[in-house]
């Protein structure tokens, strides 16, 4: 595409100065000049033909060169030339207008007028129009006025200061003067106005579609280094670099640069501003490795709409954490420091920040405060927020007191957040951020003080009870995706208590979260569980473990259970009618009873021995057992008294779905008895 | 009583005799259930299993030791000595992971694939090619529904290989799935060789 577009005219205009100086009475003249020089361009191998027959008004002027160079500039020509009828203006200058071609490319209408104090150039093609004016009192200036000038036109220019850039589309306006002296720098300067700026890189890291803009530039290019300085409007367009994605909707933005780069150096922006309103507003300084990545990096930044922000410049980063969902409310001012292009300070101030993310179900209210963080000297921070909901539950008001220092970020004191009308307290909270390959950690201890599990189940829709979870975990650790807890947790409920140990997370905020956990079931009574269950009613003391309890997205994908009651003193161990039917129901079993199986129907409760129920959970069967075998069956309730009533199951592996679906109809008393 | 005599005995025995046991990863197993997921994730049309790629699998050989247990000589052997190794896949988890991924490797990563902008990396990941063939308007989409497809892919390889109760399988089963995403990849797209350099199939 870029071949294809006509180029700048600058070195013709030597050139025709130098024609002045041929005899114009000649019928014909021809002049090799092995090399023109001249400021901005050097022309090889260069060759005049003038023909003038007698008596006519106009002769015809041809010129070729095999090469022309305007290095500073970046155009390089091959095979130039231009013909045209070559006439006085009248006013003792020149004019001459025909056909521009260069090496393959499309041609462009050349017209060039030579007055005596000035020379004007005009490059047509199609609706673009680049004209250029210059004056024999300043030969050092050059003006040049675009209109609708393809973006193309300038690939070539703008390739000295960004090779990977290429301009795809876009146009032009406005006015440039380009000032050669004999003693650099050659200097640009001027306002343009560009429509429709699309920009991409080979590997499509930096993209821009339908940027509309006017700014000021002033470029200048020594020897051994060129600077530009921007400033200006953006008034429209999206922009990628890299994971950032910006899309500039309505009302314009104010932005200034300033760019410096030495030798084949990676560019220096020593100064950058970025005025988007309440969305965000920058500045600093920013430097960049010859690749265009981000070495160095101090800006400040404020956004008092942290809504808009995350919306317009936060998708692209929000996206690949898997965090798009996510809706935020408030204010930040942050100062953020990169060296060797890893984070070095973050100098943030928080303004009543609320912060949701339904994908993990993780929200913040009255986020407030500061936070710093160095990968040098000590500094302190404060956050604090006033509440907040994990998974659906809610959590209180806390104060989180940093302290930074080589990259790390610790609790300079115990946090405690009130959760479930209990407290859960963070002992020791250290995090480190990602840096050299290595990704996030954490390490913490863990207290967790009479958190009410009744609270619980009622946010997730159980049954109503009453029982507390307490424990120390002294140790846990976040770190490639995983959560690991040394210690355990103990549940007080049921009269009883169930010790949590071996606990263990992956990907807790990602993917299919997983909870790997051994629960011990001491001394509970069934009696309480039944109610709350509505399983009928059973009187009696329960024990047992699940043992490697494995929750892959909060569904239980294995396990290895064993229930089991315990006789005590003074506690009379009963079952009622319907309890056994929902037991007979769950463990596909069927009634043996040493009385006709009608009358059993005539007894609300019966005594028993001993109830045991066991279930291995794997690839969604479960293996089930009971207090022993009997027969080709096992044993679930042993009956005691009169009349004595057997629960044997016969089915040893139960589909899991199936046995859910029957567990949910024993609790709501839809089964019907099957009686031998 | 007497039964239990010669227990200590035993005991010395096999704390003295070391023997192990070597558990072979299932290899066989695992290509059959990758491809079944992968078909499934990439669509019913997929061009079959071909040779274009080079099938050896340096993971094959890898075992995994385990030490005698002396419950052994009364008759007590672990479970995974006893059986033979299969590859489960098809926990809820893991189906509905793969319900995902095909939801959106039909919804937006297919078309790319065509194009050439994707490609599937040698660690068992799909990867931004050639970002430049993806408008710019779609690239940040893209660019989600690619970091997306890593997540469920790696959650894949972890859980099919605890789900197995082998975690530590867990890269030579991505090796697996990485191979079977290029065997299984439809003519014209692109993956990474060995050595990291992209290849058109």
């Amino acid at each position: 595409m870029l071949s294809s577009m006509p180029r700048l005219p600058v070195p013709m205009l030597p050139l025709l100065l130098l024609l002045c100086t041929m005899q114009a009475h000649a019928h014909s003249a021809v002049v090799k000049i092995a090399r023109v020089i001249t400021p901005v361009a050097t022309l090889d191998k260069v060759e005049l033909t003038l023909a003038w027959p007698d008596d006519a008004r106009e002769g015809r002027l041809r010129m070729h060169a095999a090469r022309v160079d305007a290095a500073e500039l970046g155009y390089h020509f091959s095979a130039l030339e231009w013909e045209c009828p070559l006439r006085r203006d009248g006013n003792g200058g020149w004019q001459c207008d025909g056909l521009l071609r260069a090496g393959g490319s499309a041609p462009a209408m050349l017209s060039i007028n030579l007055a005596s104090a000035s020379t004007d150039a005009v490059l047509s093609s199609k609706q673009a129009r680049l004209a250029i004016h210059r004056r024999a009192a300043t030969p050092d200036d050059t003006t040049i006025e675009l209109s609708k000038v393809p973006l193309a036109w300038v690939q070539a220019l703008s390739s000295q200061a960004w090779a990977a850039g290429h301009l795809r589309a876009g146009s032009l306006d406005g006015h440039l003067v380009v000032h050669a002296p004999e003693q650099p720098p050659l200097r640009v300067s001027g306002h343009l106005r560009a429509t429709a700026v699309a920009i991409e890189t080979p590997d499509g890291s930096v993209a821009s579609e339908r940027l509309d803009g006017g700014f000021d530039i002033d470029y200048r290019s020594f020897p051994d280094a060129t600077e530009v300085s921007i400033d200006g409007r953006l008034s429209g367009g999206e922009f990628l670099y890299g994971t950032s994605y910006i899309s500039l909707t309505e009302g314009s933005r104010r932005f200034a640069i300033d760019a410096l780069r030495k030798g084949d150096d990676g560019w220096m922006f020593p100064r950058v501003e970025w005025n988007d309103g309440d969305s965000l507003r920058i500045h600093g300084s920013a430097g960049f490795t010859p690749a265009t990545d981000l070495q160095t990096l101090d800006v400040s930044l404020e956004s008092s709409d942290l809504g808009s922000l995350s919306k317009g410049y936060l998708s692209g980063w929000l996206a690949i954490a898997g965090l798009s969902g996510l809706q935020a409310k408030g204010a930040l001012e942050a100062r953020i420091g990169v060296k060797n292009a890893q984070l070095a300070v973050v100098d943030a101030r928080l303004y009543d920040i609320a912060l949701l993310d339904p994908g993990t179900a993780l929200a913040f209210d009255g986020l407030d405060g500061s936070l710093r963080f160095s990968d040098g000297g000590v500094v302190d921070s404060q956050l604090q927020w006033t509440s907040g909901s994990l998974a659906g539950i809610p959590f209180g008001a806390a104060t989180l007191p940093w302290r930074s220092s080589q990259g790390d970020l610790d609790a300079r004191a115990d946090i405690e957040v009130p959760m479930l009308a209990g407290v859960v307290r963070f002992e020791g909270l250290h995090l480190r951020l990602p840096r050299d390959g290595k990704g996030f950690t954490m390490r913490s201890g863990l207290v967790v003080d009479q958190l009410e599990l009744g609270r619980l189940s009622a946010i997730f829709g159980g049954p109503p009870f009453s029982g507390t979870l307490s424990g120390t975990i002294p140790v846990m650790r976040y770190a490639d995706d995983r959560l690991d807890f040394d210690g355990g947790l103990t549940m007080q409920l049921f009269d009883g208590r169930i010790d949590v140990s071996a606990l263990a997370m992956e990907r807790p905020f990602g993917v299919a979260p997983s909870l790997t956990a051994d629960f011990a079931l001491h001394d509970l009574d069934l009696r309480t569980i039944t109610g709350v269950f509505d399983l009928g009613s059973i009187n009696g003391r329960l024990e047992g473990r699940i043992d490697g309890l494995r929750l892959v997205d909060w569904s239980p994908a294995a396990f290895d259970a064993e229930l089991h009651t315990i006789r005590k003193a003074g506690v009379r161990q009963r079952i009622s009618q319907r309890a056994v039917q929902g037991i007979s129901s769950v463990g596909d079993a069927s009634f043996v009873s040493s009385v006709q199986g009608k009358l059993i129907g005539m007894f609300d409760d019966f005594g028993y021995a001993n109830i045991g129920i066991s279930c291995r959970l794997s690839n969604e069967v479960c293996s089930m057992g009971g207090l022993h075998s009997a027969g080709a069956g096992f044993t679930i309730v042993e009956g005691a008294g009169i009349p004595r009533l057997d629960v044997v199951g016969f089915n040893h592996d139960v589909d899991w779905p199936t046995l859910v679906e029957r567990v949910m109809a024993a609790t709501s008393g839809d089964v019907a008895p099957v009686i031998e | 009583m007497r039964r239990w005599m010669g227990m200590p005995i035993a005991a010395v025995m096999a704390l003295t005799a070391c023997v192990t046991i070597n558990v072979y990863f299932p290899a066989a197993e695992a290509k059959e259930a990758a491809k079944e997921f992968v078909e499934k994730v990439i669509g019913e049309d997929a061009q079959q299993s071909t040779p274009a790629v080079d099938p050896d699998s340096p993971g094959d050989g890898g075992g995994m030791a385990f030490r005698f247990d002396p419950l052994m000589l009364i008759g007590i052997a672990p479970a995974h000595a006893q059986s033979q190794p299969d590859i489960t896949i098809k926990t809820p988890a893991i189906q509905s992971i793969q319900s995902g991924m095909q939801r959106r490797f039909d919804g937006s990563l297919k078309a790319h694939f065509d194009s050439g902008a994707l490609g599937f990396t040698n660690d068992g990941l799909v990867s931004v090619r050639d970002a430049s063939l993806i408008g710019l308007s779609d690239r940040v989409a893209v660019n989600q529904a690619v970091a997306d497809q890593n997540r469920d892919a790696k959650a894949v390889y972890r859980e099919v290989a605890v789900a197995n109760k082998h975690p530590e399988w867990e890269s030579q089963i991505r090796a697996v799935f990485s191979r079977q995403w290029i065997a299984s990849a439809r003519s014209g797209w692109w993956y990474q060789d060995a050595g990291g350099s992209w290849k058109q199939k």
